[in-house]
């Protein structure tokens, strides 16, 4: 009955955070003077194109840009009959892109798959090369191991990621013959799936994962060292070693899992990652993913399109941190009985 | 400022050599005029085929065709291509008659650039050809008389990409359902289809005839048709009209609409009839390869026209390109990507900086890299506001001596060096030696390094007092820094600002660089906020003496050295200030007088004393210009010449060196 309360009061204060997110990114994206369309005539108007432009100032009005900022916040949300009538994000309608002239939804959703499987893959390399070495130099602490890892650890994050992708792009071509850039080899972009083509993406995404992954490593093996060596130190342990457990199961069974606490908590900031993260990258790499799509349209004012990036992450944001609330909960006892307590 | 007119049809006296030297294809002296006056003194001007070898006796079709015309799904080619076809005369430019396949690779950086590919592939409905002169393409023949009544005549049997016959109710359609209709036309016909407020009489004379005639000369009409981004006068009737009100049920109009998100059926027809951004792979079109990749894609692929118009002298119907490939890339990784050997042509987004990394993998790779001058008044240029709002800046501004003062503090070399390697050419932003407009002089005047000179003109206008930085003070007690704000997307111009701040400092001229974005910029030169900006020179640096002069006149709003009496002129005086300085009244005059005669002489006159007004006022000031374009060729690609002139305006990038006639070997 608790957990139902606590829950309902998360929901509420969930809806009333992304109603004041959505007027704050509607609000910034419309701090830029003119609009999409403004530009795009001034831009047309420059290559002397006078057609396009009477069919901007037709656009103009079709979707309402001629309308005051506040009540063109309220037709996208869909509070506010629009040209439209009520088609607005609470009716479903994501709006339309500017940029691509096509529905929101037909620009972002091939993207939002594909971002989804580079982001995805970056955290897998992230957790299964980060957490062994943590607990190697935790274990280990001050050997030449430890200084060893911690040394090329602290390179990873030093190293400009775009700088690092682009070397790796060069020698990944001189040196096995994958192209360049992209999520495949251009020649499969138009196929039907087949093991050849499986084999090109996975080929193409070494680069990106490691470069994605190779800076948010050396963070995690940092973090992961220091909460295992705080727990490393405590009585448990002495006492779990004294008992006769071997060094191993010791390890995993008690420290290990205490360690991990801090990254359930970190669902929240991974999901909305998942979605927004490595834009640089992407963008260096000339991957498919909406990363460059965001930049694109926060560049040309394709308002529409960003905003619903934007809200779109802050929905992610929101139910992450709902998630990773909600799993402390579950998993440490502590974390329960001290709200009871409270 | 990318409109490329081309004043009268008066047989071309000036040819330009566009190929500069070398193997480029050539043949001075035995080009036989394509526009002959005729019937001497009546003004009628035919455009019609040039001297082009005999209709061969037989065609020949692609391979790639071969199965489709087999089993019945494409009639074979005699009965594709029009009754006569346009033979292009390979052996006359001295380029080699070619082979059928092979699949053209090449990058575009955002979906929206798919337009270049119709910027590129240049099929109109009449071209310029390689020496700038209008030959007919699309029709067959055009009539001029007195530029006033234009006939145009269609080839028979020329067919849309879907087959259905291209007749002179395209043109109809157009004239009388698209652009008279006030829904999808909000704004009325295009301005090309006015002279003096009066719009165009349009007639259909017969299923191969159309007329446009007007009371006074619209000399303007034809070059429109033929620019890079042209009015498109015709459309595919056929395609279009289920989707037009007059011809479709409302009601099912309406669902259309709706189905695809859109308000209005006017919505929905703007949306498909798509003749230039290649965004509508359902939307027949004449040109010679048609995209068939629905967005959003990474890879788009345009196919052979079936039904194109163009065939080799030996009777291959063109283009020899089965495919073009399309890839959608970061700009970043243009020049990596061609260096890894993955495109087959690429100009557009490379550059000088890319040079080395191009070079590098010719060898492995097998491509080659072409450097091509890029035709521009400068490449660097600064306009400093003579309508500015500020009144002190104003007053400086128009101050002939400030203006030169400046430009003589700019040492050309250093930016030379620093830029192009040295192989630039350095002076004031004018035409290019390859127009027969150019004068050394106008070069040179007022743009040499002179910094002892700069220096005494400023204190003769009276700039004597100094800060202790050793800065001038304007005349109210300001520092004399002049705001240089420029599009922040131009990292090249930025690298030319910081050397210019540096020679300023010399004579105590303090420059600020404020990079803008590009719409910014241009809205704040409108209301004439700037005080200057820095941008590209001419445009048009290769004009005959018949294409008009008015980038070097206060003709246009968007020029960053006039835009209020630019803005003053084009609304014929509702807005913005009447031109007051008498040199610059002086251009617009001769402006005038030039859109009033069209005798070749007279014209030339007015071009040759408006470009040496410019350089003696300084009114932009130049620094460099002939940059070179690097173009990535692979080894097996043909017939792309090795030096040209690369732009925009007036040559459609690729376009006038037409890639239909590009052909790859084994």
């Amino acid at each position: 009955m608790a957990l139902l309360r606590y829950l309902l009061r998360r929901l509420v204060t969930m809806v009333l955070t992304l109603a004041a997110i959505s007027a704050l990114v509607f609000f910034i994206i419309k701090l830029p003077p003119g609009d999409y369309l403004t530009n795009q005539i001034a831009e047309l108007a420059a290559e002397g194109d006078q057609s396009s432009l009477a069919k901007a100032q037709f656009l103009r009005h079709q979707f309402g840009l001629d309308l005051p900022v506040w009540q063109q916040y309220l037709v996208w949300v869909g509070l506010m009959p629009g040209p439209n009538g009520w088609s607005g994000l609470l009716q479903g309608n994501w709006g339309w892109s500017f940029e691509y002239n096509q529905p929101v939804n037909a620009v972002v959703g091939q993207a939002l798959l594909l971002t989804l499987v580079v982001n995805l893959a970056a955290v897998i390399f992230v957790h299964i090369v980060a957490i062994p070495i943590a607990i190697y130099s935790a274990v280990r602490q001050y050997s030449i191991g430890d200084y060893l890892v911690t040394f090329i650890g602290y390179i990873g994050l030093a190293t400009p990621s775009f700088l690092l992708a682009l070397v790796l792009l060069y020698y990944l071509n001189r040196w096995f013959g994958i192209s360049i850039g992209g999520l495949m080899d251009p020649a499969y972009a138009d196929q039907a799936w087949s093991v050849e083509k499986m084999h090109s993406i996975a080929s193409h995404l070494i680069v990106p994962t490691v470069v994605i992954g190779l800076a948010s490593t050396a963070a995690m093996i940092r973090r992961m060292r220091a909460n295992l060596l705080d727990e490393l130190q405590k009585q448990y342990v002495v006492t779990a070693r004294a008992k006769g457990l071997s060094e191993g199961r010791l390890l995993l069974k008690y420290p290990f899992r205490m360690s991990l606490n801090p990254f359930i908590a970190d669902v929240g900031n991974i999901l909305p990652h998942l979605v927004s993260g490595s834009v640089l990258v992407s963008l260096v790499l000339n991957l498919p993913t909406v990363g460059p799509i965001l930049l694109q349209a926060l560049r040309v004012q394709d308002q529409y399109l960003a905003g619903f990036i934007l809200m779109f992450v802050a929905i992610l944001t929101v139910v992450g941190m709902l998630i990773s609330d909600l799993a402390l909960a579950a998993l440490d006892p502590r974390i329960r009985f001290a709200g009871r307590a409270a | 400022m990318k409109k490329t007119l081309r004043r009268g049809l008066a047989s071309a006296t000036i040819v330009i050599a566009l190929c500069l030297a070398g193997t480029s294809a050539r043949t001075a002296g035995t080009e036989a005029s394509g526009s002959e006056p005729a019937g001497g003194g009546t003004g009628l001007v035919i455009i019609g085929p040039d001297a082009t070898p005999p209709l061969p006796p037989s065609y020949q079709d692609a391979p790639m065709l071969a199965p489709l015309v087999e089993s019945g799904k494409l009639p074979p080619v005699a009965e594709r291509l029009p009754k006569t076809p346009l033979v292009v005369d390979l052996k006359g430019k001295g380029r080699e008659i070619g082979r059928y396949g092979g699949d053209l690779r090449s990058l575009v950086s955002k979906a929206r650039d798919l337009r270049l590919i119709t910027v590129n592939t240049y099929t109109r409905l009449v071209v310029y050809d390689e020496k700038l002169k209008l030959r007919p393409d699309i029709l067959e023949k055009v009539e001029a008389q007195d530029d006033r009544i234009f006939t145009f005549t269609l080839r028979e049997g020329h067919r849309w990409s879907d087959g259905e016959p291209f007749t002179a109710e395209d043109f109809r359609f157009y004239f009388e359902d698209i652009a008279n209709n006030k829904e999808l036309s909000p704004a009325g016909p295009e301005p090309i289809f006015y002279v003096d407020g009066k719009l165009a009489r349009f007639e259909v004379l017969d299923e191969r005839h159309v007329r446009y005639s007007w009371d006074k000369p619209n000399p303007l009409f034809l070059p429109t048709l033929a620019q890079p981004r042209p009015v498109f006068i015709c459309a595919p009737a056929h395609y279009l009209k289920p989707f037009h009100s007059r011809y479709a049920q409302p009601a099912k109009l309406a669902e259309l609409a709706a189905k695809a998100k859109l308000r209005s059926w006017a919505a929905l027809f703007n949306r498909l009839n798509d003749p230039y951004d290649n965004a509508n792979p359902d939307m027949p079109t004449l040109n010679a390869w048609k995209i068939v990749t629905r967005a959003p894609a990474n890879r788009f692929i345009f196919e052979r026209n079936p039904y194109f118009h163009r065939v080799d002298p030996e009777g291959r119907q063109l283009p020899y390109i089965d495919r073009l490939f399309i890839d959608l890339a970061t700009a970043s990784l243009f020049a990596p990507k061609a260096n890894a050997g993955e495109v087959d042509l690429l100009a557009r987004g490379l550059s000088m900086y890319d040079a080395p990394v191009l070079k590098e993998g010719e060898a492995e790779h097998h491509y080659r890299t072409f450097l091509w001058p890029i035709a521009r008044g400068s490449s660097y240029a600064l306009y400093p506001n003579l309508t500015t709002e500020d009144p002190v800046w104003r007053a400086l501004n128009r101050d002939q001596r400030f203006r030169v003062a400046l430009s003589l503090a700019i040492d050309r070399r250093i930016i030379n060096n620093a830029m192009m390697f040295g192989l630039g050419l350095e002076g004031n932003n004018t035409v290019m030696p390859e127009s027969p407009l150019d004068d050394e002089a106008n070069r040179t005047v007022n743009a040499t390094y002179n910094p002892d000179l700069a220096n005494n003109l400023l204190d003769g206008i009276g700039l004597t007092a100094r800060n202790a930085e050793g800065v001038r003070l304007l005349p109210d007690g300001r520092e004399l820094e002049i705001v240089v704000e420029v599009a922040g997307d131009s990292r090249d111009t930025i690298d030319v600002l910081q050397l210019i701040t540096e020679f300023w400092r010399d004579v105590g001229v303090k420059l600020f660089i404020k990079p803008q974005e590009p719409g910014v910029l241009r809205n704040r030169s409108y209301a004439g906020r700037t005080v200057m900006v820095a941008g590209p020179g001419l445009d048009n640096a290769i004009p005959t003496a018949e294409m008009p002069p008015y980038e070097i006149a206060p003709a246009l709003g968007e020029n960053y050295a006039w835009p209020l009496w630019g803005e003053y002129e084009e609304t014929r005086g509702k807005h913005g200030e009447a031109v007051d300085l008498p040199d610059a009244k002086r251009l617009l005059d001769l402006y005038h007088q030039w859109l009033e005669t069209s005798d070749v002489g007279a014209q030339t006159r007015i071009w040759k004393e408006m470009l040496r007004l410019n350089a003696k006022n300084v009114f932009s000031i130049g620094t460099v210009t002939r940059e070179l374009q690097p173009v990535v060729v692979s080894n097996r690609l043909h017939n792309v010449p090795e030096k040209a002139i690369f732009a925009f305006e007036p040559t459609s990038y690729f376009g006038v060196y037409r890639m239909e006639e590009f052909f790859f070997t084994e």
